[in-house]
């Protein structure tokens, strides 16, 4: 890196300041895992129940419509908006689903949201009704602990946790094999589509991986409403992307933390993106404090010690950045930006 | 500020950065004594402390004089701006037209919009957007009275907004036009609208032509904090504007959000004034990305970075824009940063319509780190206003909380005492239109003479950018002189104008007035990538 010159031991002793470095949190606990409840979906639970993982929690359509009612005059203060229009199983004279959500009433009409091919959906958590919002969603608060992640797709899922590559490791197609199924896989720095169709192939149930991008994840999006609307739907299947788009290796923390727990049960879930850790005996290895991990540029990946603050310094393309001194190894301690750096709490 | 104190934290705290400014008032009058910014999050204590610690080694009598130690510069009296991220707000209409219409308000305010009418969802969605757990706000609109398209639908909407206020008890809600009175509402809402409710607010109708929009903006807007850093900020441009006596313009460009305001100064005893507007769509990176945005910034790049990889840099870029700053990041970030300059230019046609100020204020992250050329060449590439302005940065980002002050007088008073520390001088930028061309390309049009602290004379060519040297705190006059008629704010062959100094120089465009690129790519980044060498040092890429 040009600009980025060896500092005189005065400099490097100075104050630390790595507070200043962008933190990163690790773990949360508790976690409140949010379902999306669409307009006519269905809560199977009420709050402050007590759910175990594999419960059904709430029912929706696969095939969703809007259905047009007469509404009986003198009824309008009895039903509001949000409140189910007719028990579970009724139907109408035309064999239709009437067991939908009051949507509105309009012209003396009630417009309501109902459809065909229900399914349920259950928590990938055990924990406790936290709130239910018809149409909007239903939480559910868990004690355990839950690796952060950036972004998750599809899911909710749950599965045993199984490493199978290292943190720059890449995953291919021909190494996702049927051994894996039913379990979550960390697939290391970053997998392509075709992987990603594979793993969901052979019933693989989630993928934990450092970076996926762009094209992966539309590609994998399409996939999914693709297999979501064919006949037999889909099983369960989540991706959690700790890091990005650009490939860079899974931080040595957090990497700490998922061999910590391999084998053991895990979930990942999609509000928070996050991969929950189902027992609460795994003792969780903490990085030290002055651990710091370079997330961007041309030493992307590289973790180091933390050095002391280093000042304004000139980077190229003639930009001029705050810095920070950083040890990799034994040799002399290099300047970083600060905004290349971070470190983990 | 109740008491006077002798040094102070001015803090903007940013969606993608924290910076923390110290304050001093040494001697008759307040200095800038630093500043220093951070990924967001980062604690405002310990980047005080830092700069604490800096003006102690620097200057430790005056950090006596100040009081400003280590262990209480935490303790000093703060002026605090929070930019805070973009809230969601639902737009309905009974038809396209209508949230057409609507949306055109509502893209000119910090909101970030959502769209339904009828014609494009069914009522189950458009539901489902109401109760959307990110949605704080819904903007229904129908004319008065509704159009032929608009009538068929009205009542459902009606029906659906008063159902959406009865099922979200927080939610806000602003009525433009008479959807409240259709008999639908009640029967949604389960009593019908007395503007009783605080969180219901009447807006005017829906023109046929035009849709409304100071007011109708003014009501969006007073939903949103008013603590908000690009709000305050044009309440400290009216200060410096009224100031310095000249027209500001402020172009600010952050994560989540831009701002294009433009302040006079006052005349006689009317106060200074300012038009502004404030987008959510001029973010650096839009929060959801999609082929558009990605062909937006692609178009502006010299690189060979394909979609999907460009896709992959936006979207690093969106979570953590403190991050990849040199380099070719800082190239990334420029393009991304033309990409919103590009948006925010098309949605302000009042400012950009308005003659060139005299000073053009440059803020947000995105330009603070870029070399001072290639931040003046981004804004001649986009906000292509013949004239002439003198660019300078908010290097320091004070305008936000310097604007947290209520009191006006107090307020013009910092900013008197602060103003020429609080802008970095780029240089003077002067854009002319209508340049003759020459049959043959690179054809010298003109010349132009500097008379002042440097003198000197240079050929102009037509389609060309060039700089010339002009160091801060230099003057000159500048006498341009062309083969034919030009325009620079008015058309004539021959253009005197005071030009001022700065990191940039004086930077000339004679490029078209709006500037068109080649169509095939390898040619446009051929153009992009000539201009982009006289801004950026050639060998650190």
């Amino acid at each position: 890196m040009a600009g980025a010159s060896a500092p005189t031991r005065a400099a490097v002793d100075e104050a630390p300041g790595i507070e200043l470095v962008a933190r990163r949190r690790l773990l949360i606990s508790p976690v409140d895992a949010f379902f999306r409840l669409q307009p006519g979906d269905h809560a199977l639970v009420k709050e402050g129940e007590a759910v175990g993982r594999g419960q059904p929690i709430l029912e929706h359509f696969r095939e969703p419509r809007t259905l047009v009612v007469p509404g009986a005059s003198g009824e309008g203060d009895q039903l509001i908006p949000g409140d189910r229009a007719a028990p579970l199983g009724s139907r109408g004279r035309e064999g239709q689903h009437l067991d939908g959500e009051l949507l509105f009433r309009s012209g003396g009409r009630w417009r309501i949201a109902g459809g065909e091919r229900p399914e349920p959906l259950e928590s990938p958590v055990a924990g406790v009704v936290h709130e239910v919002r018809a149409g909007t969603g239903v939480t559910i608060r868990s004690t355990a602990n839950a690796i952060l992640g950036q972004t998750a797709l599809a899911g909710p899922s749950w599965g045993k946790l199984q490493v199978a590559t290292g943190p720059d490791g890449e995953l291919r197609a021909q190494h996702v094999d049927v051994g894996m199924a039913g379990s979550i896989i960390v697939a290391g720095a970053r997998m392509d589509a075709e992987a990603l169709t594979r793993a969901r192939a052979v019933g693989i149930r989630g993928v934990v991986v450092a970076a996926l991008g762009i094209k992966e994840q539309r590609d994998f999006l399409a996939s999914e409403r693709r297999g979501r609307a064919a006949v037999h739907g889909l099983p369960p299947f989540g991706i959690l992307v700790l890091d990005g788009a650009s490939r860079r290796p899974i931080a040595s923390p957090l990497m700490a933390l998922l061999e910590a727990i391999e084998g053991g049960m895990v979930a990942i879930l999609g509000d928070p993106p996050a991969l929950v850790i189902d027992d609460p005996s795994i003792l969780l290895p903490s990085p030290p404090p002055d651990l710091v991990r370079v997330r961007s540029g041309p030493l992307a990946g590289a973790e180091g010690t933390w050095a002391g603050l280093a000042g304004p310094r000139r980077f190229p393309a003639g930009v001029t950045l705050e810095a920070a001194f950083v040890r990799f190894g034994g040799r002399p301690p290099v300047a970083i930006p600060f905004g290349d750096l971070e470190r983990f709490a | 500020m109740t008491t006077v104190p002798r040094a102070l934290l001015a803090i903007d705290a940013g969606s993608a950065t924290t910076s923390v400014a110290l304050l001093g008032k040494p001697w008759k009058r307040w200095r800038l004594l630093g500043s220093m910014a951070a990924p967001a999050g980062a604690p405002i204590g310990a980047l005080a402390s830092t700069l604490a610690a800096r003006l102690i080694s620097t200057d430790p009598r005056m950090a006596v004089e100040l009081s400003v130690s280590a262990e209480s510069i935490g303790d000093l009296p703060r002026l605090e701006a929070v930019s805070s991220p973009p809230q969601t707000l639902a737009v309905l209409g009974a038809s396209r037209r209508a949230v057409g219409l609507l949306e055109g308000v509502a893209a000119r305010t910090p909101w970030r919009i959502r769209t339904a009418s009828p014609e494009t969802h069914d009522p189950r969605e458009m539901t489902e957007l109401a109760l959307r757990p990110e949605v704080a706000a819904i903007l229904v609109g129908a004319g008065d009275p509704p159009g032929p398209d608009e009538r068929g639908w009205l009542d459902d909407l009606a029906g659906l907004v008063g159902a959406a206020t009865r099922r979200r008890p927080e939610l806000r809600v602003v009525l433009a036009g008479p959807v409240a009175a259709r008999p639908a509402w009640a029967e949604g809402a389960g009593r019908p609208f007395d503007g009783s409710q605080e969180r219901i607010v009447e807006g005017p109708p829906l023109g046929m032509r035009s849709g409304p929009d100071e007011p109708l903006r003014e009501i969006l807007e007073g939903l949103l904090t008013s603590r908000d850093s690009r709000h305050t900020a044009v309440r400290a441009l009216l200060s410096l504007a009224d100031t310095i006596d000249r027209t500001v313009e402020l172009i600010d460009v952050g994560l989540d959000g831009g701002l294009r305001a433009m302040a006079s100064p006052g005349i006689a005893d009317q106060g200074p004034a300012a038009v502004a507007v404030r987008t959510a769509q001029a973010a650096l990176v839009p929060r959801d990305i999609d082929e558009d945005d990605v062909e937006a910034v692609l178009a502006w790049t010299t690189g060979s970075l394909d979609r999907h990889r460009m896709g992959d840099r936006l979207m690093d870029l969106r979570a953590a824009p403190w991050a990849d700053v040199s380099g070719e990041g800082a190239r990334l970030r420029l393009a991304a940063t033309r990409a919103a300059l590009a948006r925010l230019d098309a949605l302000s046609p009042d400012i950009a319509g308005m003659p060139s100020p005299d000073v053009t204020i440059v803020s947000g992250g995105a330009f603070m780190i870029a070399p001072a050329r290639a931040t003046a060449l981004a804004v001649a590439d986009t906000i292509r206003r013949p004239g002439t302005t003198q660019l300078a940065a908010d290097h320091a980002r004070l305008l936000g909380p310097i604007g947290t002050i209520d009191d006006p007088d107090e307020r013009r008073d910092l900013v008197a005492d602060l103003a020429d520390d609080l802008l970095a001088p780029i240089g003077s930028l002067v854009i002319v239109a209508n340049v003759p061309t020459g049959r043959r390309q690179a054809a010298r049009v003109g010349q132009i003479s500097l008379d002042g602290d440097v003198q000197g004379r240079h050929d102009l060519v037509s389609g060309e950018v060039a700089f010339i040297d002009l160091a801060p705190g230099d003057q000159a006059l500048a006498t341009f002189e062309f083969r034919d008629a030009v325009r620079v704010g008015h058309r004539a062959r021959r253009v005197a104008m005071p030009v001022s100094g700065g990191v940039a120089g004086l930077a000339i465009d004679l490029r078209d007035v709006p500037l068109r690129l080649p169509e095939r790519r390898d040619r446009r980044r051929a153009a992009l990538a000539a201009w982009g060498e006289l801004a950026w040092p050639g060998d650190e890429r």
